[in-house]
């Protein structure tokens, strides 16, 4: 118990899993018998989740969003990846730098350009993720190029490689793991955004719509219950890319404090 | 003490007037120094020569223009037999921390090496001998965070091993180790120089005794003064800070640290450095 309270401890697996279930249980229990006046009941959120469910298609919805969320962050991966790895080329850093400041420019102004340049809702709704987590993941994915030291580049130098052998395997090889990471953190953006894209090209649905509808109608039993199933989707979401990260690159948390 | 039975052939590595500034700051001057093939009858004898300088003199500046990974200012670095000039990847050079490929496991790191001057099956050949003789082949499967310090650093002397040409930098290798592990890095940089007749490990390090312990040739780097007496800008080596230590009866010697003229010639290049 003592080494929850103590700094930089490391209290024993069981011990923090405890306390994190009994964080968890006390939440719902204030929810339970102390409801706010605004705030929806948690057996009202509950039967809401259950209608939306089997009356309104939160499931297949859901699968929706979540296979145009996926498909939005392949290919803003690849292009993200492409773009920040040209950066060991002085001709394409401007692109990077670009690109990285892009994230500043509004959804809503944007999805009428691509509205004039794709043919298909759907291809609008893509392209807007696309183009917005693929400035996220460039902003993330050119610092952790900026994280390669001297040391790390005169190491490999002396091993006789070229220049492009050197980036492949201290920048390409050697970061892959924290390029996955920047793509576990950014997958959120997309999630925030699919919700906002979802209301403005209706025509597919969506869990972005369904939430729209239910703030509309000022359901917010149906608002939380919806918000609590992205959560929810999210968090399976990280632990996913963390079991990734744990397969793929078992050396990535070797050093960690 | 007697000064064992050698003779010196060709020249290994040649600084013909290197000098180095960076932004306008003089940082090393006109450095010349040249390390001589060594042979002593009957037995393969390698080279261990050390350049010694004080903290902040421009120590790892000279490492990475030995290495071929900044070029001076004026002057040249001659390597090898041939005596070409040098490039990245000629010399191996080991850093102070010690870097290996953290993404690849210990074999691996080896091969990557091993596979820039041999064919794979080779260089799989190679890589096994390597691990066997650096005592690092229970632990080939690892990856580099979970070595010790101790293996770490042998791994990474023979990753450069493997693909450097017998040529090889130890930038500060004492730095922060215990007695035991000094030690040990001792008996692998002696290793190293008996495994071939022209492996030549060069000590570049603030630590007088135990590079003075191991080399058979020293270079000190200092500053000197004008005829005013005032400090001239950029670190050198003077004709009088060049020390041939086999000459001397100081190389070779298992036990040198013991001996009394060993203790003499130490407290000697003390007095030099605080006098520079």
């Amino acid at each position: 118990m003592k080494t929850l309270f103590s700094p930089n401890a490391q209290p024993r697996p069981l011990v923090f899993t405890s306390m994190v279930v009994a964080q968890v249980a006390l939440l719902l229990l204030l929810w339970l018998f102390y409801p706010m006046q605004l705030f929806p009941s948690l057996g009202e959120v509950v039967r809401s989740l259950g209608d939306l469910v089997t009356t309104q298609g939160l499931i297949p919805e859901l699968w929706a969003s979540m296979t145009t969320a996926l498909q939005a962050l392949a290919v803003a991966t690849v292009l993200a990846l492409a773009i920040s790895y040209l950066t060991a080329l002085p001709f394409f850093r401007p692109i990077a730098y670009a690109a990285s400041k892009m994230r500043y420019l509004t959804l809503t102004g944007l999805t009428f350009f691509m509205a004039l340049m794709v043919s298909s809702g759907h291809q609008v709704k893509l392209s807007v993720l696309i183009f917005g987590a693929t400035v996220y993941l460039v902003t993330g994915m050119t610092s952790v190029i900026l994280t390669t030291t001297q040391e790390e580049m005169d190491h490999v130098r002396t091993l006789g490689m070229g220049e492009w052998r050197s980036f492949y395997e201290v920048v390409v090889l050697g970061k892959l793991d924290e390029m996955l990471e920047v793509v576990r953190q950014n997958f959120a953006i997309i999630w925030t955004m699919i919700t906002l894209v979802e209301t403005l090209y209706q025509s597919e649905g969506g869990i972005g719509l369904l939430l729209y509808k239910q703030n509309r109608y000022l359901h917010l039993d149906g608002v939380l219950a919806i918000q609590l199933v992205i959560l929810a989707t999210g968090a399976a979401q990280d632990y996913v890319f963390v079991l990734l990260r744990r397969v793929f690159f078992p050396y990535s948390q070797l050093g960690a404090a | 003490m007697t000064a064992h039975t050698h003779a010196y052939r060709d020249p290994i590595l040649t600084l013909n007037n290197v000098s180095i500034a960076f932004h306008n700051e003089p940082i090393l001057r006109d450095i010349n120094a040249q390390v001589l093939d060594v042979t002593r009858p009957n037995m393969r004898q390698g080279q261990v020569v050390g350049f010694y300088g004080r903290s902040g003199i421009g120590k790892s500046v000279l490492c990475r223009i030995m290495a071929g990974l900044v070029a001076p200012g004026t002057g040249t670095v001659e390597v090898g037999l041939a005596q070409q000039s040098v490039t990245p990847g000629m010399v191996g050079f080991v850093q102070q921390r010690y870097p290996l490929f953290e993404h690849r496991t210990l074999h691996d790191n080896l091969l990557v090496a091993a596979q820039r001057k041999h064919a794979p099956a080779a260089a799989r050949q190679h890589v096994d001998a390597y691990l066997e003789r650096f005592g690092l082949a229970p632990h080939r499967r690892k990856y580099p965070a979970l070595l010790s310090g101790g293996q770490r650093q042998r791994a990474a002397i023979a990753q450069q091993l493997l693909c450097s040409d017998h040529l090889i930098l130890l930038d500060e290798p004492f730095s922060g180790l215990d007695v035991a592990m000094i030690d040990e890095v001792k008996k692998i940089i002696v290793e190293v120089t008996t495994m071939d007749e022209l492996n030549t490990v060069i000590i570049v390090s603030h630590d007088i005794v135990t590079t003075t312990a191991l080399a058979d040739r020293l270079w000190l780097l200092g500053y000197e003064h004008d005829a005013a007496g005032a400090l001239v800008p950029g670190a050198t080596i003077s004709p009088q800070h060049q020390y041939n230590l086999a000459e001397m009866g100081l190389a070779w010697h298992e036990n040198v640290e013991a001996e009394p003229e060993f203790a003499q010639f130490v407290e000697h290049i003390k007095q030099e450095i605080r006098g520079s």
